[in-house]
C-alpha cells in the first residue's frame, strides 16, 4: 500500500535510536508538546589507560503522541543528528486514544517503513 | 497621492489625526471620540469614497491600552486606509460603526467579547463566538491559556534528566519556560 | 454478512437540509455495508468527503439511518452541545469514529481557550484515526478497524 504513496508523505514518524543523543530539541520545539523524552547520564570509562572518562546521555523514554501531533515536521527539521524521519505509513488507527502514543518499540518499527528514495 | 487624500479627509474630520505608513497601508491614528466621524468622512468624501467595510478588530497594545483597528476600502478608487484608535484597558468605549456600515455589527460583537471594549450605539452587543458562561477576554495579553499551565512542558527537562529527577529535589537553576506560561505562583493570584 | 435494516429516522425540519449519509462497502472477511454520517467541522471534513467520493458503491436511495458518525474537525466549546445532540439522535446501533487530531484530543488547538480537547469528552468514540488531516485512505483503515472490532465479534454498540 505504501509503495503507491509519494515517498515524502507525512504519515508517521520513525526514530533512529542510534542517532538520538537526548538533546531535547525536538521536545522543546514541538508546538503541541507531544514528544516525551526521559534520559539519564552515564559515565563511560576511558577507552585507554590514562584517558578521560566521559559522560554520555542515555535515552530511556522517547514517545510521540500522535493524537496530538499535527505533522508539522518541526521535530524532524530541528533534530541536529537526523534521528527522526518521516514515514508514509498511515494505517495506525486505534480504538484507544492512548494507543496513539507511540513508544520506542513502535517508533523503531516505523523506521522500517521510512522510504529511502526521497 | 491617494494616501494624502485619505489623510486629508481624516484630518478634516478631526485635527488630531496622525499617520503611520507601515506595511504599505496607510494607518491613520485618531482619538477615540472621532472614531465614527472619521469613518463617515472617509466613506462620504468624493475623493476617498471608502464605501467597503473590510474588517474591524483590536489588539492589545500593552502600554498604550487596547488598539481598535478598522480597515475601510474604496472599490472604485482601489485605495483604502486602516483607522486606529486606542482605548483604556478597563471600560474602554468607542462609537459603534453599525450606523455607518451595517456589516460592522458582528465584527464589533467579536471585538467586544475578545477584548472587553464597549461599542456605544451597537444595537445588540452580546458575545458572538464564545460559549455562554465564558469568563474573561481571551485575546488580551494577560489572559492565560490554562492548558499550557496545567500540562507539564516536555521540554523542561535538560538532556540527561527524567521525570523522576524533576519530581525530586527542587531545581537548582531557573528552568526554561515555554511562551505563554506565567511564573508559578503568579497566575490566579490577585 | 451483515444486512442493513431500514429504520427511518425523523429529524424534523432537518430532513430537508440534512446531508445524505455516504454508503461505504468495506471488505473484511465478507462485505459490510456501512452508512456514514460525516459530522464535518473543519478541514478534516474535506478528507472524509474525498474518501466518500472515491467509493464505487452504487447510488442508493438512502433512508437507512447513519450507523457510523465520523467527527472530523475541531470541536469548539460552542459547538459541543450540537454534537451531543447529533449523537443522541442517531439510531442504534451507532458507532463513532474520531477523525483527525482535533477531534482526537484537541490537536494543534490543545491550548485554546474555546476548544474541547477531543470529542471523546462528549460522546463515546470507537476508533481514533490519527492525522492532521488523515489521508482519505486512513478513513478506510479506520472503518476496517471498526468492522473488525464491532461487527465481526458481535459486540454491542460502542
Amino acid at each position: 500500500m505504501s509503495e503507491s504513496l509519494p515517498p515524502r508523505s507525512r504519515g508517521s514518524i520513525g526514530l533512529l535510536e542510534a542517532n538520538c543523543t537526548s538533546c531535547m530539541l525536538c521536545a522543546r520545539e514541538c508546538p503541541d508538546w507531544c514528544i516525551y523524552i526521559d534520559s539519564h547520564k552515564e559515565t563511560v570509562p576511558p577507552p585507554a589507560a590514562g584517558g578521560r572518562a566521559k559522560v554520555v546521555h542515555v535515552l530511556d523514554r522517547f514517545a510521540i503522541d500522535f493524537a496530538l501531533c499535527m505533522y508539522c515536521g518541526i521535530c524532524i527539521e530541528v533534530c541536529p543528528f537526523d534521528a527522526l524521519f518521516w514515514s508514509p505509513e498511515f494505517d495506525y488507527a486505534s480504538s484507544d486514544v492512548l494507543g496513539l502514543t507511540h513508544e520506542r518499540p513502535q517508533l523503531r518499527a516505523t523506521m522500517a517503513t521510512v522510504r529511502s528514495d526521497l | 497621492m491617494t494616501a494624502e487624500a485619505l489623510y486629508a479627509v481624516a484630518r478634516d474630520a478631526t485635527p488630531d489625526a496622525s499617520v503611520d505608513g507601515s506595511f504599505e497601508t496607510i494607518t491613520i491614528d485618531i482619538p477615540a471620540e472621532s472614531w465614527v466621524a472619521v469613518a463617515v468622512a472617509l466613506r462620504d468624501d468624493a475623493t476617498t469614497s471608502c464605501r467597503f467595510f473590510d474588517w474591524l478588530s483590536a489588539y492589545d497594545a500593552v502600554e498604550r491600552g487596547l488598539a481598535v483597528v478598522a480597515r475601510l476600502w474604496s472599490v472604485e478608487r482601489r485605495h483604502g486606509a486602516v483607522i486606529r484608535t486606542h482605548v483604556p484597558r478597563s471600560d474602554g468605549v468607542v462609537g459603534s460603526l453599525t450606523g455607518v456600515f451595517a456589516g460592522a455589527a458582528w465584527h464589533e460583537r467579536e471585538t467586544f467579547e475578545m477584548f472587553g471594549i464597549g461599542f456605544d450605539g451597537h444595537p445588540d452587543l452580546r458575545p458572538l463566538l464564545l460559549p455562554e458562561g465564558f469568563e474573561g477576554n481571551p485575546l488580551r495579553k494577560e489572559f492565560v491559556l490554562a492548558s499550557r499551565v496545567a500540562k507539564a512542558w516536555p521540554g523542561a527537562k535538560e538532556p540527561g534528566e527524567s521525570d523522576a529527577d524533576l519530581a525530586g529535589a527542587p531545581p537548582r537553576r531557573r528552568r526554561a519556560r515555554p511562551p505563554g506560561v506565567p511564573d508559578s505562583g503568579t497566575w490566579g493570584v490577585g | 454478512m451483515t444486512s442493513m435494516s431500514q429504520r427511518p429516522v425523523v429529524l424534523g425540519l432537518a430532513d430537508i437540509t440534512a446531508a445524505e449519509p455516504s454508503r461505504f462497502v468495506i471488505e473484511y472477511g465478507g462485505e459490510y455495508a456501512l452508512s456514514l454520517f460525516n459530522l464535518g467541522l473543519a478541514c478534516c471534513a474535506v478528507e472524509v468527503v474525498a474518501a466518500a467520493a472515491r467509493q464505487d458503491s452504487p447510488a442508493v436511495q438512502s433512508v437507512a439511518p447513519a450507523e457510523v458518525m465520523v467527527v472530523s474537525g475541531t470541536v469548539t466549546d460552542k459547538m459541543a452541545p450540537a454534537i451531543r445532540r447529533a449523537y443522541d439522535q442517531l439510531a442504534e446501533p451507532k458507532y463513532v469514529i474520531s477523525f483527525g487530531s482535533c477531534s482526537n484530543c484537541g490537536g494543534p488547538y490543545w491550548d485554546s481557550y474555546c476548544v474541547t480537547k477531543g470529542v471523546d469528552q462528549l460522546i463515546p468514540v470507537d476508533v481514533y484515526v490519527p492525522g492532521c488531516p488523515p489521508r482519505p485512505e486512513a478513513l478506510l483503515d479506520g472503518l476496517r478497524q471498526l468492522t473488525s472490532m464491532r461487527l465481526t465479534e458481535g459486540v454491542g454498540p460502542g
